[in-house]
C-alpha cells in the first residue's frame, strides 16, 4: 500500500502543479516517483513517472491548452485519486491508462506529438531507472521499451562515469580480451 | 572438433555494435577467434525476434540475424547444449539475483532473463572445460558479477534508502570473466579489422560504443587509449 500512498500524494501535489505551470516541480515529482518505481516495480508507479513527466514537456514546450485539457487531465487525476482512497486497483489502471488517450482525444492535431512525449517519457524514466542500479534489460521490460531505445538514450547520459561502477583495471579486462584472440 | 573458448554475448553488447554500424568488424573480428561466438535464446529475443516487429530497429535486427545465419554468432544447441536447461538454470539464478538485495524490506528485482541466461550458459561452458568471456555492456550484471558489494552502494546511494545484502548470494555470481564492446573494438583496432585508418580511429571507436551504451567511463577510455 505504500506504494499506492506514495502515487496519491504525487498526484496531488501535481494538480497544483500544473495549476501554476511550474514545469520544474513536475519534473521533481517524476524523479521522486522513480525512487520508489526501483524498488517496487509497481506498474502504477513507473506509469505516474511517465504521466507526470510527459505533462512537464507538452508544459513546457508551450502545447498546453487549459481550456481543452485541463477538464480532462484533472478528471483523470480525481479518477486516480478516488481509485486509491477505494483501493480499487482495477479503478486505478484504467484511469492511469486513460490519460494519453484522453490527451490525443482532446488534442487531435497533437495526436503523434503526445504519442513521441510519452514514448520519450518512457525511455527517459527507464533511463533514470537504470542509472538507480537495475539492469538494462530488466528497466526495458519495465516500461515497455526496447533495449535499443534505452542504450542509446543512456549512453549520453552520466551513467558509465559513476565511480562505484569501476569494478575492474583497464589492464587487466583488456588482458581478458587479449587472452582471447592469441 | 573441440571448441576451444567462447565469447557468450548479453544483448547490450551487441546493441552498441549494431547500432555503430560495427557488425562488418564483428565479423572480421570471428574469422581470426578459435572459438565460437555464442548467444542464449533468452539474448536472440532481445536483439532480434523482438527488434523485428518494431520498425525503428528492424534493420538492425536483420543485420544481427545475418549473423546468426551465418554462424558468425552460434546458439547453445551448436554444441549441444539444452536451450530448456538454461531456461531453467536462469530462472534459478535471476531467482537468486533479484532476492540478492533489499529495500524497505522488499527484494529489488535487478536481473532478467536474457542476462541471467548468459551467466547459466558461461557455467555450463565451465563444467565443459570450455574457456570463455562475457561480453557485457550494461552496467547491474558487470557489478553484480566482479564486485556486488559495489552495486549495493550503488543502490544505497541512488535510493536514498538503506540496502541489505543477502552475502550468501554472491558466491553464485564470482567467477566469471567481464569484457564490454569497449575491449573487442580495442582488439579490433589492434588488429587491423576495420577500414578505418585516418584519423583517430580508437578514440572515435571507444565513444561510439559508449554513446550507445557501453558502460565505459570517460577515464576508462583514456586509459585504454594509453596502452595502445
Amino acid at each position: 500500500m505504500q506504494e499506492k500512498e506514495n502515487i496519491l500524494r504525487i498526484l496531488e501535489e501535481t494538480k497544483q502543479a500544473i495549476k501554476k505551470s511550474d514545469v520544474m516541480k513536475l519534473k521533481e515529482l517524476s524523479n521522486q516517483t522513480v525512487h520508489t518505481a526501483s524498488i517496487t516495480q509497481d506498474p502504477d508507479n513507473i506509469a505516474t513517472a511517465v504521466i507526470v513527466y510527459s505533462l512537464s514537456k507538452i508544459i513546457e514546450k508551450g502545447y498546453y491548452r487549459p481550456l481543452k485539457w485541463e477538464k480532462e487531465i484533472f478528471l483523470n487525476i480525481d479518477n486516480s485519486i478516488r481509485a486509491i482512497k477505494k483501493e480499487d486497483e482495477f479503478k486505478l489502471k484504467k484511469s492511469l491508462g486513460a490519460f494519453r488517450k484522453s490527451l490525443e482525444r482532446s488534442s487531435k492535431g497533437l495526436k503523434d506529438y503526445i504519442l513521441d512525449v510519452f514514448r520519450k517519457a518512457s525511455i527517459n524514466k527507464a533511463s533514470k531507472i537504470y542509472e538507480h542500479g537495475i539492469s538494462m534489460e530488466k528497466t526495458a521490460s519495465l516500461l515497455g521499451i526496447t533495449m535499443f531505445d534505452l542504450a542509446s538514450y543512456s549512453g549520453q547520459t552520466g551513467v558509465s562515469n559513476v565511480p562505484l561502477g569501476k569494478t575492474l583495471d583497464t589492464k587487466t579486462r583488456i588482458k581478458f580480451a587479449q587472452e582471447m584472440f592469441r | 572438433m573441440t571448441t576451444a573458448q567462447a565469447i557468450i554475448f548479453d544483448s547490450s553488447t551487441l546493441i552498441s555494435l549494431a547500432m555503430n554500424g560495427l557488425l562488418p568488424e564483428l565479423k572480421n573480428l570471428k574469422e581470426i577467434f578459435n572459438g565460437k561466438f555464442m548467444i542464449t535464446k533468452e539474448v536472440k529475443y532481445e536483439v532480434i525476434d523482438k527488434p523485428l516487429t518494431i520498425k525503428k530497429f528492424e534493420l538492425e535486427a536483420l543485420k544481427l540475424k545475418q549473423l546468426l545465419d551465418d554462424k558468425i554468432l552460434e546458439m547453445p544447441k551448436s554444441l549441444g547444449i539444452d536451450e530448456a536447461l538454461i531456461t531453467k538454470k536462469s530462472n534459478e539464478i535471476m531467482n537468486i539475483a533479484n532476492t540478492t538485495f533489499q529495500a524497505r524490506e522488499r527484494d529489488i528485482h535487478l536481473m532478467d532473463m536474457g542476462e541471467s541466461s548468459c551467466l547459466v550458459l558461461g557455467r555450463i561452458l565451465d563444467e565443459k572445460k570450455i574457456k570463455n568471456v562475457l561480453a557485457v555492456d550494461e552496467r547491474t550484471m558487470r557489478m553484480f558479477v566482479e564486485k556486488p558489494e559495489n552495486l549495493g552502494s550503488l543502490l544505497q546511494n541512488k535510493l536514498h534508502t538503506r540496502i541489505n545484502s543477502r552475502r550468501e548470494n554472491f558466491k553464485y555470481f564470482k567467477g566469471f570473466k567481464v569484457i564490454r564492446s569497449a575491449e573487442l573494438v580495442y582488439i579490433i583496432y589492434k588488429k587491423n579489422l576495420t577500414k578505418l585508418k585516418n584519423g583517430s580511429v580508437l578514440d572515435a571507436l571507444l565513444w561510439a560504443v559508449k554513446f550507445k551504451g557501453c558502460s565505459i567511463s570517460d577515464k576508462e577510455i583514456q586509459e585504454i587509449e594509453n596502452l595502445s
